[in-house]
């Protein structure tokens, strides 16, 4: 029985957050994503929402896939200690994903037009050219 | 009207596959392709070295600006839209020594590399 709570406990801590991560970036990166796009709102929204979107599914998966522990918990003591590990990994796998997504926002961000048209390298020389008649 | 002329050495496998490479690829500047030392190279540029440009690849300017060798393959890479960003890094100072002695050694077996990849 003992177990089982603790796989309830786990999920509820694990998918409250998992909510709150995704909620804080989808309302902070927002702004990120209308400067990308150029003051194109509905654009940034739209691929906020898809970024969301995978950040759960991301999350979710791994937390569905984690939750085995594989051994029965006898005592609130090994309860916790289980659910210590397993939220443990939870929060890095989120951290990690938190972080990618800033990755991937500060890329978008970067990637501008070309507004350079400098030649990259002096001439070796100079000579006549012949105009085409 | 910007343009670059490239000579070209048309008669090493690697620099024709490398032309149709290029010609692909999406460019920012034109890019008019001639054979190094012919008749249409001597006419557009009576005062240049042509034996030179048998050496290495060589670029032209629309204004008369001449770059040999690494200098040339780097302007090109910066007329294609893909790949003008890798111009400016490869010809940045911490850079620069290394890009010019790897294209120079491609350079220098052009035609030992056709013959490896079967394209001479």
């Amino acid at each position: 029985m003992t177990t089982t709570y603790t796989y309830l406990i786990y999920l509820t801590i694990s998918v409250a957050l998992t909510i709150w991560v995704a909620r804080t970036l989808h309302k902070n990166g927002r702004v990120f994503l209308v400067d990308v796009f150029h003051g194109n709102e509905a654009l940034a929204d739209s691929v906020n929402h898809l970024l969301v979107v995978g950040f759960y599914l991301i999350n979710f998966g791994y937390v569905s896939l984690a939750l085995k522990l594989g051994y029965l918990v006898t005592s609130a003591q090994e309860g916790i200690e289980a659910l210590s590990v397993k939220v443990g990994m939870v929060l890095i796998v989120l951290g990690g994903m938190h972080f990618f997504n800033l990755f991937v926002f500060s890329r978008m961000r970067r990637r501008k037009p070309i507004h350079d048209h400098r030649p990259p390298i002096a001439p070796d020389a100079f000579t006549a050219v012949k105009q085409e008649a | 009207m910007l343009s670059l002329t490239v000579l070209y050495d048309p008669d090493c496998g690697l620099c024709r596959r490398a032309h149709e490479w290029v010609a692909e690829q999406p460019k920012l500047i034109a890019l008019n392709f001639v054979p190094c030392a012919s008749d249409e190279a001597r006419k557009r540029f009576p005062l240049l070295d042509h034996d030179l440009t048998k050496q290495d690849l060589t670029v032209i300017r629309y204004d008369g600006a001449v770059y040999f060798g690494p200098k040339a393959w780097l302007m090109v890479l910066w007329a294609l839209a893909r790949y003008r960003d890798w111009a400016y890094r490869l010809s940045t100072p911490e850079l620069l020594p290394t890009t010019k002695r790897v294209v120079s050694a491609i350079s220098q077996n052009r035609y030992q590399i056709s013959r490896v990849i079967g394209t001479s």
